[in-house]
């Protein structure tokens, strides 16, 4: 299969210039992108093939993207699939995918490993902390801490009425109601945010459990795992009493399930929800503290306004890229994607609940992408 | 004639090789997960059937750590006996309920229902067989768990004092029980289809002898067709078993997911192999030691060897079954 690939990529190389790679000539009103500004329009010329990989919660908006930028570019066939960031990082690096997805950034060792990957953000996305306590009302939004969080999963803290659950909540009658806490039994970005957040408010936390995208869960009587975010929510809602950290993406389907959304804590000590001002908000005080290789965690932010869960989507690319045409096949589509008039348009951000990449961070972004070559 | 010969020659070769493909792909496998699995072998030893704890280590960390030779990330530990309990946990379950129920269904087939109907149930069967595994997984979480939650649990518990293993919690409904049913209605197509055919080549005659000495239906169940096929039936009851305790995608949707520890009553949650594997080997892929790759490589090597041995015993049984009708005719 990689060998026919490869075959294919260099018979497409030897037919291709660099400038017929960038437009198909289709008028559509998302075509006017900043690809679009510098192309020169070229009708003809093979189509490259590149594929996509990866991330679960990121194959929505591929999914999303696809159709519109066949427009955008008729001469790129691009083909997406969710199969998990860890299986995006392995393909992306091992050369088999273009473009890997993930919620999580590579490890430095692995890095030092693929010494060309790239980790490349393209929008932000957020976590919230739900639950199903009987008797609690629906709108009632609880307060809780990573601290707290932390000694639940830690399974410190057994029943919703304990005092350091109720002395953060002084208005709300909680049940003597035995805690199930819920994790992802699959390995997922999620989970990576989750216990990157337990690792910065809870030392117990940070110096046992610490995080990652699969983490050995403390042991605890009752505590239950589920299989991506939908099985997440679905055992949530049928289970009184459950705790769950679910991707933002799946935040409406949880409410309509009945389950409630809790105040986070964050490092200012405001309780706050995550929505496009208190997430905008956490990314803009994290803009200084990424590198340029913009492998960074962005929870637990400083400022009083910003939600304490929040990270880049990132794609895993390999500057390095097979011909020199498929290199500018994916820095174009890179460039769309992360652009506010192509990929990083509302009608886009608002279906999946990502936001998108701050207008300072973009630059680092680009930066990145212009290192890919062929 | 040379030709001929020549021609028989490769038909013999290519025979040959089709004929030991089988075989050849499973000793291919086998050779890739023995070889996948040795740096699993070497860093955790034999605790890795004994231990309790599954913990692939800390993938960012910056240095790995170094152990009989082998690299792993810092605080791994591989132990799977919480995974080995829940596997054959379950399946002992799926066959203490499945296997009554399969072998009644097929008896009841062969010789209770009549033709007509018998033709229309029999293919059913089968059809069951077919379904696929997600969608008994779908029935598992949205139908059988409250059932198990609200009804079963609660009458069951009522005779914990008696069996400590029945006494509560019963918890949420995902667990021991529900992933012991739900494979239990896995396999029972299996295992009705398999008997199915085996009481079909009991001889007429001898059913007939029955009946002519006023033996009821039950006596000349018992003691005329049960004893023809007595091993073939070990051996579906084995391939169903094999069937259960390979099982993954319905298993990791009801089994609530055990996290380091064993199954603690007939409602705790549990997690199998099979299912770890499925679940844990996207984030195996990001260890940058590689090493909890090696680690699923020798749990699946370790179910591929109990399901080898298990299919291995039912096929030989199935087939001493078989003779056994031949030799008495």
């Amino acid at each position: 299969m990689k060998k026919n690939w490869k075959h294919k990529a260099y018979a497409i190389a030897s037919a291709l210039t660099v400038g017929a790679m960038m437009m198909g000539g289709v008028g559509q009103a998302f075509a006017k992108t900043n690809v679009v500004k510098h192309s020169v329009k070229h009708a003809s010329g093979p189509v490259v093939h590149l594929q996509e990989t990866g991330s679960t919660l990121l194959w929505p908006l591929f999914q999303l993207w696809v159709p519109v930028y066949k427009h955008v570019n008729s001469k790129v066939d691009l083909t997406t699939a969710g199969t998990g960031s860890g299986v995006g990082i392995s393909q992306a690096s091992d050369g088999t995918v273009q473009i890997g997805a993930s919620d999580a950034y590579m490890s430095n060792r692995l890095l030092s490993q693929h010494p060309g990957m790239l980790n490349i953000p393209m929008a932000i996305s957020a976590q919230q902390i739900m639950y199903n306590i009987p008797g609690v009302k629906k709108g009632v939004h609880l307060h809780l801490t990573g601290n707290v969080i932390a000694q639940i999963y830690l399974g410190k803290i057994r029943y919703w009425n304990a005092p350091q659950i109720q002395s953060l909540n002084k208005g709300v009658k909680l049940p003597h109601w035995m805690i199930v806490p819920i994790h992802r039994t699959d390995g997922s970005g999620d989970t990576f945010l989750f216990t990157q957040f337990m690792t910065d408010t809870n030392a117990a936390w940070s110096n046992s459990v610490q995080y990652g995208t699969s983490v050995s869960w403390p042991a605890i009587k009752g505590a239950l795992g589920a299989n991506g975010n939908n099985g997440v929510v679905a055992l949530a809602s049928k289970t009184p009493g459950s705790i769950a950290y679910v991707g933002i993406s799946w935040l409406n389907n949880g409410l309509s399930e009945g389950l409630g959304e809790a105040a986070l804590q964050n490092r200012a000590g405001r309780y706050l929800l995550p929505n496009p001002g208190t997430i905008a908000a956490a990314a803009n005080m994290m803009i200084g503290k990424t590198p340029a290789d913009e492998r960074t965690s962005l929870i637990y932010a400083p400022g009083a306004n910003s939600y304490p869960i929040i990270n880049y989507e990132y794609a895993i690319i390999n500057e390095k890229q097979a011909n020199p045409a498929t290199a500018t096949a994916v820095k174009n589509l890179l460039l769309w994607a992360i652009s506010p008039q192509g990929g990083n348009k509302a009608v886009f951000m608002d279906k999946v609940h990502f936001l998108p990449l701050p207008a300072s961070i973009a630059p680092l972004s680009r930066k990145q992408i212009a290192k890919i070559h062929g | 004639m040379k030709r001929e010969r020549f021609l028989s020659l490769i038909f013999r070769v290519t025979t040959g090789v089709m004929a030991s493909s089988p075989f050849l792909i499973l000793l291919f496998i086998l050779i890739v997960l023995v070889r996948d699995a040795i740096p699993a072998i070497r860093y955790q030893g034999s605790s890795f059937f004994t231990g309790v704890t599954w913990n692939m280590g800390n993938m960012y960390a910056n240095n790995p750590i170094v152990h009989n030779g082998v690299q792993a990330a810092p605080g791994a530990s591989f132990g799977i006996l919480p995974f080995i309990m829940g596997t054959l946990g379950s399946s002992l379950i799926a066959l203490l309920i499945g296997v009554p129920f399969a072998l009644m269904t097929a008896f009841a087939l062969v010789y209770k229902v009549p033709k007509p109907i018998q033709r229309v149930l029999s293919p059913m069967v089968e059809l069951l067989a077919g379904i696929p595994s997600v969608v008994y997984g779908l029935w598992g979480v949205e139908s059988l768990s409250p059932f198990i939650e609200f009804k079963l649990g609660p009458l069951l518990t009522r005779l914990g004092h008696a069996v400590p293993f029945l006494a509560g919690p019963v918890g949420t409904g995902f667990g021991l029980l529900t992933s012991g049913l739900v494979l239990a209605v896995m396999i029972i197509p299996i295992i009705t289809a398999t008997t199915r055919d085996l009481l079909m080549q009991v001889p007429t005659l001898s059913l007939e002898g029955a009946h002519a000495l006023g033996l009821t239906s039950f006596e000349s169940v018992r003691f005329v067709a049960y004893p023809w096929v007595k091993r073939g039936i070990f051996g579906a009851i084995v391939l169903g078993l094999g069937r259960a305790l390979g099982e993954t995608m319905a298993v990791l949707m009801v089994s609530g997911d055990a996290a380091n520890y064993l199954p603690y009553n007939l409602y705790s949650p549990i997690s199998t192999m099979a299912s770890t594997i499925a679940a844990l080997l996207d984030s195996a892929l990001t260890d940058f030691t590689g090493m909890s790759v090696h680690a699923l490589a020798f749990i699946a090597l370790t179910l591929l060897v109990i399901t080898v041995i298990t299919n291995l015993i039912a096929r030989l049984l199935v087939s001493m079954g078989r003779q056994n009708v031949h030799v008495e005719m």
